[in-house]
């Protein structure tokens, strides 16, 4: 393959080009700086030792032969943590009247989930940490453990919280329309039980943090992994009872984050305990073991559902509850994945008739949090599913019956019936476009060709929605949120012409320094070789609301940015006018050169319209105009952007072994303004390729004794390149109508599209058997045992028709 | 995931090994490519007191053709035996399984000895001497040994080796020309550990009738199996496909799988069988017969 170097230096319009990534260099030569790089003088190392046991009660903690151990700093429970620290925060309460169960970082004196942190050591080094941690003596008495959402539903389950009438946190129902009478009334109503399995977003950099607590100046110096500085530092400041202006919280590269690293975890606090009891910096790295207990779990849930249709297919009702199968206690995010399911459990389609529920079920397993997708791929599950099972009792087009229930693009803006507004789409024209490449691909020929060699080749479908541009800071407080959603960006360009864009989000590899210096490029006119972007410092950074997560770095960034661009370009003029003896009116800035609208030999560059506004004013800078050039612009949408996409999978299933092999896949996709393509593709390929992981291969398995069975790369099972098939993306751009530069979001898009996908694709490659796919993973030897059973009762319906 | 505190020692030679092993006493570990104890060690499963490195002990990597055997140091890296044409031309199975074991990465630093050594029931090489009739060398304080691999492989991560004893090498037969090998691995992923992986070699007589056959499956016990009951079924019959099922139907008697997470002990036993009839027809299809 060859790659052409785009000729950047002379582009006058980077957006929707294919700029290559300026991150790569330095991350591909193996220079990138990620937290465990950092070295403070003087720091030394955590370690955390972690519960055995799924539900206890602590008993005692003898530290004393650890704190003997030579290279010891020092030795924390729960207690000493308590004594300085609160419980960690929760910032999603989406259900009214929810139970919240919180816990310190530490725990105190129960023990719910195997892997909660129990005790933490500081070492010279990470291997004394680690040797220490062995010596600590716990004490636990066993209590009734609670392993799954059958055992914590059960009448006279064991409780986790003794105060509590039963194991559910909280549970909220929303209904639309009028859905008894549309169920009594329809046609056909089709139901059924879904269940994702649990898994996580698995950074390949784990979490990690350094915290240097500065005992004279009482000031908290963080370099941290995260998706969102200025939340840490917020929750820092509320956890510890330090002000914010006495906290910086840094962050290098971030090797990925998934969503798990917007989270805020116990481990920050640990580390800052630790560093205010030994006045030293502190790093504490959660290595790949840790990570599996200590990163929020996600996925974990039971959809039972079921949708009401007419003979013609028109879905006239959908009704049901989602179970979110929750940990020990509340993460960062509460139950707001689980509620986002079904928030988006009606998907693309017109449904007049809703009745549906979250409800929030603690177990002793891990607890939940943030993953790329949020939810919205089980909601996904939900409409694709059952559309599809739809389609085959009505004896439809699988591509028909979607179509007949979109609403068309004039319907727009459309209310989904809970909450969200689509704000615009053109749905039947992405569908037609992924169908025409289906064709083109030769899938169909393809398909019939296996199967005349007898093999099981499916075609699976998935349209998504992805509601982006997390959000209306209104409307997410009115939802429960106690967070905001504007983004805010600082435009600066310096005494010799040059930019800084400065930003709260934070780039874990979605190239965000890059599409950021596009669109700053374009709204100045400069070249984008003349643009520097900041992000992960506190300290010089602006205030993001909520985090990079919900989609929202390209859309509200990017409006921002192209808002203060604005403002800025029009000084520059100004400036320029002013130098040229022109008028503000007549003067255009390209590339850098300011000049006079059909006088080109009349022109300067930014270089000395930056001397003017910074150091030689007189006379050359406006009277009344301020000096320096910098702009601030805090966008807050007016509504929320929702990206979508037809999605298709050309897979191969064995019936024999109950493998799946996947043979090709494509999605037809629309974000609005694409700001630059190569990166888009590498978004939808990367959520794909998680969401294909998801559907047939990790899972975070729990035994009846609450122990977790796949702690480890062996048995929890990441997708390779071995396993993902080619993509093919095409694009159709449909301006988002409330976001400056008309950018939708497209971050979560795979993860959302690719399980129910799957679930498609084994299904039609089945059809003969009548298959149906409900449970995530798909694994070999679940998929035996349904193709196992649909083969004895399709002989048993042959006998008794014979 | 650091390791407990551990004592270093290099061993010049296989005698200096084996002293220092009798020295340390059943604490000590030998490292070979460390591809298996090294993450045991850092998951503090293992936790040998010292570690005797032998990768720079002479004369254990070789690979060479012996009076009819097939001759490997127990040094020598798995890449090596899997590009080598002495041993492709020997024991054309051989780099037929290796290309399952693990990725190249841990192929280049994992050796034959290490794998045989450590004895874990799902891996390939196991199953693949043992199903050959292979013979381990293996010496110690008293001198040198060589140990059939049926009696060689006790359970999972046991085999008959004292703790004072070092392998040295594998002795494999050579396979005569004609024969047609074939591996059938299920896994969830490629290079993971097989859920269930058999393997064979297959030989005819001018007369299209079976004067040489081999079974083996891994993954379904504590040990990896030779399937003797299938080899018996076949011998001296012609390989119809009648044939094949027949021997494929004695696998689920002489296997005793156990689940785990990726799948249950039917499964496995399912799949034994399945993937015998898969690697027969295929090791079949293979054979040559002598003009």
């Amino acid at each position: 393959m060859t790659i052409v170097e785009p000729p950047v230096t002379t582009q006058t319009r980077y957006t929707g080009t294919p700029v290559r990534r300026t991150e790569d260099p330095r991350l591909l030569a193996g220079r990138g700086e990620y937290v465990d790089d950092v070295t403070v003088p003087k720091m030394i190392e955590a370690a955390v030792l972690r519960s055995p046991e799924a539900h206890a009660r602590i008993l005692s903690i003898d530290t004393s032969a650890a704190r003997a151990l030579p290279g010891v700093f020092d030795v924390i429970t729960g207690a000493d943590l308590a004594a300085v620290a609160g419980q960690q925060p929760v910032i999603w309460f989406p259900i009214p009247d929810q139970r919240i169960a919180k816990t310190h970082a530490l725990a105190t004196d129960r023990v719910r989930w195997v892997g909660q942190a129990v005790a933490a050591v500081v070492a010279v080094d990470r291997y004394v940490a680690e040797d220490a941690l062995e010596l600590i003596d716990v004490e636990y008495e066993p209590l009734p453990v609670v392993a799954d959402l059958d055992a914590a539903l059960a009448p006279d389950a064991p409780k986790l919280y003794d105060d509590w009438p039963d194991n559910v946190s909280g549970s909220l129902t929303y209904t639309f329309g009028e859905p008894d009478e549309a169920f009594a009334a329809a046609d056909v109503v089709v139901k059924e039980s879904f269940n994702h399995g649990r898994a996580f977003g698995c950074p390949l950099e784990p979490r990690g943090a350094i915290v240097d607590w500065d005992a004279f100046s009482d000031t908290i110096d963080v370099w941290l992994s995260t998706q969102a500085p200025n939340l840490a530092r917020d929750l820092l400041s509320e956890v510890l009872g330090v002000p914010v202006h006495k906290i910086r919280v840094r962050t290098p590269n971030l090797g990925g984050g998934f969503g798990n690293k917007f989270d805020f975890y116990g481990e920050e606090v640990i580390a800052a305990v630790l560093s205010r009891r030994t006045g030293r910096p502190v790093k504490l790295i959660e290595d790949r073991r840790d990570s599996f207990f200590a990163t929020s779990h996600s996925r974990d849930q039971r959809l039972d559902f079921e949708m009401a249709l007419t003979n013609d297919g028109t879905i006239v009702g959908l009704r049901g509850i989602s179970y979110g199968v929750l940990g020990g206690a509340l993460g960062t995010v509460g139950s707001g994945p689980p509620w986002a399911s079904v928030l988006t459990c009606m998907g693309p389609y017109k449904i007049p008739n809703l009745d549906v529920t979250v409800k929030a079920v603690m177990t002793n397993r891990s607890p939940y949090g943030s993953y790329r997708g949020w939810g919205v791929p089980k909601g996904n599950i939900v409409h694709e599913r059952l559309i599809e099972i739809a389609a085959r009792e009505l004896g439809m087009d699988r591509a028909e019956i979607r179509r007949k229930n979109f609403p068309a693009p004039e319907e727009f803006p459309h209310f989904s019936g809970v909450a969200f507004t689509y704000d615009s789409g053109r749905y039947a024209d992405c569908l037609d476009l992924a169908m025409s490449k289906i064709e083109e691909l030769g899938w169909r020929e393809r398909q019939a060709q296996a199967r005349a060699e007898g093999r099981s080749v499916g075609i699976g479908y998935s349209f998504h929605v992805e509601p982006s541009a997390y959000g209306p800071s209104r409307i997410l407080n009115l939802v429960g949120l106690a967070h905001s959603g504007f983004d805010e960006v600082t435009l600066r360009m310096d005494s010799i012409g040059k930019v800084t864009v400065y930003s709260g989000q934070i780039n874990m590899g979605q190239g965000t320094h890059t599409i950021y210096a596009q669109l700053a490029a374009d709204s100045l006119g400069v070249p984008m070789d003349d643009i520097v972007v900041v992000t992960g410092d506190t300290d010089s950074c602006p205030y993001t609301g909520y985090g990079t997560g919900g989609s929202r770095a390209a859309p509200l960034g990017g409006a921002a940015i192209i808002r203060a661009g604005e403002r800025l370009r029009a000084k520059l003029l100004r400036i320029g006018a002013q130098l040229l003896e022109a008028s503000p009116d007549d003067m255009e800035i390209v590339d850098g050169v300011l000049s006079v609208r059909g006088a080109p030999g009349r022109s300067v560059t930014t270089r000395e319209i930056g001397d003017a506004a910074y150091r030689r004013l007189l006379d050359r800078l406006p009277e009344g105009e301020m000096p320096t050039l910098e702009e601030v612009d805090v966008f807050d949408p007016p509504n929320m952007a929702t990206s979508y996409g037809c999605t298709a999978l050309l897979a191969e299933v064995d019936r024999e072994t109950g493998m799946v092999s996947l043979i090709d896949c494509l999605q037809a996709h629309d974000c609005g303004t694409v700001i630059n393509p190569m990166l888009v593709d590498g978004q939808l390929a990367g959520g794909l390729a998680q969401a294909l992981g998801g559907a047939l291969l990790e899972e975070l398995i729990y035994d009846d004794e609450g122990q977790l069975r796949t702690a480890s790369f062996m048995d929890y099972l990441l997708p390779t390149a071995m396993e993902i098939p080619p993509f093919h993306f095409y694009h159709q751009e449909t301006p988002a109508p409330d976001i400056p530069g008309g950018i939708k979001g497209v971050g979560e898009a795979g993860t959302i599209a690719g399980v129910s996908l799957v679930g498609s694709a084994i299904d039609d490659a089945l059809s003969d058997l009548g298959v149906t796919v409900t449970r995530f993973p798909v694994t070999p030897p679940r998929l035996l045992d349904l193709i196992r059973a649909a083969q004895i009762s399709a002989s048993q319906a042959k006998e008794g028709s014979a | 995931m650091k390791p407990p505190p551990v004592k270093y020692a290099r061993a010049g030679d296989v005698a200096e090994a084996v002293a220092l092993l009798t020295e340390h006493g059943s604490d000590a570990k030998v490292l070979a490519g460390g591809q298996s104890l090294i993450p045991l060690m850092n998951f503090r499963l293992a936790r040998p007191s010292v570690l005797i490195d032998i990768n720079r002990a002479a004369g254990l990597d070789g690979i060479r053709v012996e009076n009819g055997s097939l001759v490997i140091g127990a040094m020598a890296r798995q890449r090596d035996v899997e590009t080598s044409d002495v041993a492709a031309g020997a024991v054309p199975l051989l780099p037929q399984v290796l290309r399952h074991v693990g990725h190249v990465t841990n192929r280049n630093r994992g050796t034959v000895g290490g794998s045989l050594a450590h004895a874990d029931p799902a891996a390939e090489l196991p199953a693949l001497v043992t199903g050959l009739g292979g013979e381990l060398l293996v010496q110690g304080p008293g001198g040198s040994r060589l140990v059939a691999a049926e009696d060689y492989f006790l359970g999972t991560f046991t085999t008959a080796m004292e703790f004072d004893e070092v392998l040295t090498g594998v002795r494999l037969p050579r396979l005569p020309a004609g024969t047609g090998v074939a591996v059938e691995e299920l896994a969830r992923r490629h290079g993971d550990f097989a859920i269930v992986a058999t393997m064979a070699a297959i030989h005819l007589a001018a007369d299209g009738t079976v004067d040489l056959v081999r079974l083996a499956a891994s993954g379904v016990a504590s040990v990896p199996v030779r399937l003797h009951g299938a080899e018996a079924v076949l011998a001296g019959i012609a390989p119809t496909a009648e044939a094949i099922d027949a021997a494929a139907e004695t696998v689920a008697g002489s296997i005793k799988p156990t689940g785990d997470v990726h799948a249950p002990a039917d499964y496995r036993r399912d799949m034994a069988g399945l993937l015998v009839r898969r690697a027969l027809r295929t090791a079949i299809q293979r054979t040559e017969v002598a003009a």
